[in-house]
């Protein structure tokens, strides 16, 4: 087990696209760690970088004291020689081939022995509870048992180090609920490091321990889900995490509720360019308390809760109430803005309660 | 009878067919398309079994009477060795050797072209596809101006001159048919290997990489395999392909007595024989229906070999290393002597006058002026009326079929697509692909023996440029419609039923969404059946007559006659034509054509 090591990493698609942006990060050994980002951020790149499936233009990669690429003297390590566990979004199972025979493809690769290709199988079956499908093809094989012949594909040669990319995204959801356990388990009960890529903000936050936020080819913030989503380095993370969305109030569109929010904080109005406000922490309470007047515009209920818009000096955010509120659409409310859900960002789009 | 007719009539006047434009359309091509379609099929069916009027003279019986006289003629008398069982024999044969160098021609190529490090790859996924474009006879015609020895007539061939004396086995014969059959099919293989391995969803490569597979093991391992059902496609319709070929045998066999089953039907039509011509076209299109179904089944069978699309990622290519520079070599040796040589070989004949003198006083333009050229008695190729006639011809003929087949295809589109899951539906779908599954050269035989007479209210068709017309237009629909289907599908049913919410009718529907939306797709399937009439050669070979001679067949006329450079001149002015049509045709859809020439 090692630790993961980009160092100036910078990779670019022609002249104009820079994908990765002088990447220097280090993933911990045994960490369940997310690349988190929109499309296009950089995020499939560096994983892609990492198999050895890209070369970086400039940079190096190590793991533990392999060096997978390194710039300087030209080195990289072939891919078919990395010895990770790769996974794909479209699982990408050997069409050809049945469920046995995909999944004994890295060791026929490793050169082990009939034996021993025979245990590691039954090794796997039970592990995905792929009884009985050994001699299907994947067509014949629902989404869910792909997935699974996929995983069991990677895992059969022992990897230390896994790669997912998007392995979740092709899922309906509740087989993604499922997937998402079976994926937890997997990291807990095997302890190897693994990488995974996603766009999708609710799957890092439920699996990762470590999530890296990217934007434009460059890691934003890294850090632990929760500390993510409370402490948002940036305006960019903020936006990113969190459903519904963080509410962003423009500082110089000003009007009674920045007012209001400032007062809450120790900055001056010159200093804060944009409020964000976390939807769980706008209260809506009854006449006489409260902060600042707003009209209930629409009621839009999950079943666990209710989000709530509101308009607030001519601007609408919405609140997450695990109430029901207890006024109708129209009718005017009083807001609390609870303050560990409040952050305030600078004209450099940086959390100030974090400076 | 007569009260189910009345009844059906009733049903048809209830319908108010003007209020149903789309079964209106529906009911016309219906019947349209089972006469072009069923009644030369059945014709010719009958004609296999029926006595024909001549014979009927000869030997005292009745015109129309049954017999089994031209089954027994081709598979059982003493002349069925020379009319069947040989033609049968060389052309699986010749079929067999030339669609084994094209499919190996093909895989490599596309191989070394889509995933290795070969120079120039980007112009060769072009250039290599040429050769398809060529008319059949092209890559023929230009073989034989080069090797051509003493046994036929006319100017000397082009390595004669130059003293060395080609034997007859590389002139005429099996081995040059099979040679020049699979250098002008090859592209073909080209271009199915090269899209099946465009589509091969890179991270299949990429998972066994990460396991540690070489890339000669991902090659042997995975993609190998996964090419198994396009090698399969490739197989089969090379060889119906090869089957059907006219040009190639007729102009290298003839001279050897080398006779294929399609130059066989020929020399049946020519001599009048439509019993014979009947049962050897019944022949010839069982094979190519068989071989056509196979490959159909094949592909479905093999459909779960189709995978999910990956991110679009291209493969990067393999460096080649030391291997470079002579498969490069490779690549461009073949687009040499499939593309260019002909090309080449076929302008220089039009210009030496002397063939195989390259002294420069050798060179003028005289084949073309017509000036002072000693020992031809025929004007210049400017000057030729009978390349005036059959240029005028070409574009006519040519030029009326794709347009009828362009709108012809977008009415059985719309009438299938907005007809769905409806009888007619299926059987438009159904009759409109049936000429596919036929040889040129047999289809042909079926049209002859449908218009040669007049029947009813139809007149005899034989001579005239409109049967020529026709033939084209149902032989090339299976393709047209099979766009237009796509085309009204992609579509979609919405954009015409958001007009009819807001009350427009259906023509203004028809004229003001629906044909804007369907532009770009008219013109293609206009261009490309323009394309594929204007290098015909075996679907109207036997039903031209003087007057009617298109380009291609009147350069086989020419070859007859022993007027080499008359009939080379021919074929490079059909080059120009399809290579303009081709330019402009990228021009239009602003993409490789390479995907579009299905025919």
């Amino acid at each position: 087990m090692h630790e993961v090591k980009l160092n100036s990493i910078t990779k670019s698609f022609g002249r104009n696209s820079l994908a990765v942006d002088n990447l220097s990060v280090t993933f911990s050994s045994g960490e369940f760690v997310c690349l988190l980002g929109p499309s296009g951020c950089g995020k499939t790149t560096t994983l892609r970088m990492i198999a050895g499936l890209e070369n970086p233009d400039n940079g190096e990669i190590h793991y533990g004291d392999k060096i997978f690429f390194s710039s300087k003297n030209g080195e990289s390590l072939k891919a078919e020689k990395r010895d990770l566990g790769l996974m794909f979004q479209s699982y990408a199972l050997w069409p050809h081939m049945t469920v046995f025979k995909n999944i004994e493809f890295g060791l026929v690769m490793k050169k082990l022995s009939l034996k021993e290709k025979e245990i590691r199988y039954k090794e796997m079956e039970k592990l995905f509870h792929l009884e009985g499908l050994k001699n299907r093809y994947p067509s014949e094989l629902s989404g869910g048992q792909q997935q699974r012949v996929a995983l069991a594909r990677m895992l059969a040669v022992k990897p230390s180090l896994l790669l997912l990319d998007e392995p979740l995204s092709n899922l309906d959801s509740n087989l993604r609920l499922e997937m998402r356990a079976e994926l937890k388990r997997l990291h807990y009960s095997l302890g190897s490091t693994i990488i995974f890529v996603t766009h999708d903000q609710m799957e890092a936050m439920t699996l990762a321990t470590s999530i890296a936020v990217m934007n434009k080819g460059i890691i934003e913030q890294i850090a632990k889900p929760m500390e993510i989503y409370r402490n948002p380095k940036s305006l960019f993370v903020a936006k990113f995490v969190g459903n519904p969305p963080m509410n962003i109030i423009q500082v110089k569109n000003g009007g009674e509720i920045i007012e209001c929010l400032l007062k809450k904080t120790t900055f001056s109005k010159n200093e804060v360019k944009t409020f964000g406000i976390r939807p769980e922490s706008i209260r809506i309470v009854t006449d006489g308390e409260g902060e600042i007047d707003a009209v209930l515009e629409t009621i839009q209920p999950t079943g666990a809760d209710w989000i709530v818009e509101l308009v607030v000096s001519g601007k609408s955010i919405f609140a997450i109430s695990s109430d029901q509120p207890k006024s109708d659409v129209g009718q005017k409310v009083r807001l609390s803005f609870k303050l560990d859900g409040l952050h305030v960002f600078d004209d450099q789009d940086l959390n100030l309660k974090l400076i | 009878m007569d009260k189910s007719l009345s009844r059906f009539w009733t049903i048809i006047r209830s319908y108010k067919l003007s209020s149903h434009p789309n079964l209106t359309i529906s009911l016309f091509l219906f019947v349209i398309l089972t006469y072009l379609v069923l009644a030369p099929i059945i014709s010719i069916l009958s004609n296999s079994i029926r006595l024909t009027r001549m014979d009927a003279i000869l030997s005292g019986g009745k015109f129309g009477d049954f017999t089994f006289k031209y089954i027994e003629r081709v598979f059982f008398s003493p002349i069925s060795e020379n009319i069947f069982w040989t033609p049968l024999l060389n052309s699986f044969t010749v079929s067999f050797f030339a669609t084994i160098i094209a499919l190996i021609l093909g895989l490599v190529l596309a191989s070394l072209v889509t995933s290795t490090n070969i120079l120039g790859r980007r112009y060769l996924s072009f250039l290599l596809i040429i050769p398809y474009m060529l008319p059949s006879q092209a890559i023929a015609t230009a073989w034989i101006t080069m090797f051509k020895n003493r046994k036929v007539s006319g100017p000397l061939g082009m390595l004669e001159a130059l003293g060395i004396y080609p034997p007859d086995w590389l002139a005429y014969g099996p081995l040059p048919i099979s040679i020049c059959m699979a250098l002008s099919y090859f592209p073909f293989a080209f271009l199915l290997f090269s899209n099946a391995l465009n589509k091969i969803d890179i991270q299949l490569e990429e998972v066994a990489t990460s396991l540690g597979a070489k890339t000669l093991t991902v090659w042997s391992k995975i993609i190998i395999p996964l090419l198994i059902p396009t090698t399969m496609s490739v197989l089969l319709l090379t060889v119906a392909r090869t089957l059907g070929t006219f040009a190639t045998p007729y102009i290298l066999g003839t001279p050897a007595k080398y006779t294929l089953l399609s130059t066989s039907l020929y020399s049946s039509v020519r001599s009048n024989e439509s019993g014979v011509v009947a049962v050897i076209a019944i022949v010839l299109s069982c094979i190519g229906i068989i071989l056509l179904l196979v490959d159909i089944s094949v592909v479905k069978k093999w459909q779960r070999f189709v995978t999910v699309g990956g991110k679009g990622i291209k493969r990067p290519p393999s460096k080649l290393g030391v291997f470079q520079i002579p498969t490069t070599i490779f690549a461009w040796i073949i687009f040499l002597i499939a593309a260019f040589g002909p090309f080449l070989v076929l302008a220089l004949s039009t210009l030496m006058r002397e063939p195989g003198n390259f002294a420069l006083s050798n060179f003028d333009l005289a084949y073309w002026t017509g000036v002072n050229v000693p020992g031809m008695d025929q004007p210049g190729i400017f000057t030729s009326p009978e390349i005036i006639i059959a240029l005028r011809n070409s574009f006519l003929i040519a030029g009326s079929a794709a347009i009828i087949c362009g709108i012809l295809g977008l009415i059985v589109g719309y009438a299938v697509v907005r007809l769905p899951g409806s009888l007619i539906s299926a059987y438009l779908r159904q009759i409109s692909f049936l000429p596919y599954l036929m040889p040129g050269l047999a289809f042909a035989a079926a049209f002859l023996s449908l218009f040669a007479v007049s029947r009813g209210p139809i007149p005899a068709l034989y001579g005239s440029l409109s049967l020529l017309i026709l033939v084209m237009v149902v032989t090339y629909l299976p393709y047209a419609s099979r766009s237009g289907i796509s085309a009204m599908m992609q579509v979609g049913q919405e954009p015409e039923e958001a007009g009819m919410v807001l009350g427009a009718g259906f023509w203004r529907r028809i004229f003001k969404i629906l044909a804007p939306l369907q532009k770009s797709a008219l013109v293609v399937a206009i261009i490309l059946p323009f394309i594929t009439g204007m290098k015909e050669l075996s679907l109207v070979v036997m039903l031209v007559t003087p007057g009617t001679e298109l380009l291609t067949t009147q350069s086989i006329r020419f070859l007859d006659f022993g007027y080499t450079q008359l009939a080379n001149a021919t074929i490079l002015i059909i080059g120009v034509v399809v290579m303009i049509s081709v330019l402009f045709l990228n021009r239009v859809t602003k993409t490789n054509l390479a995907s579009g020439l299905g025919g």
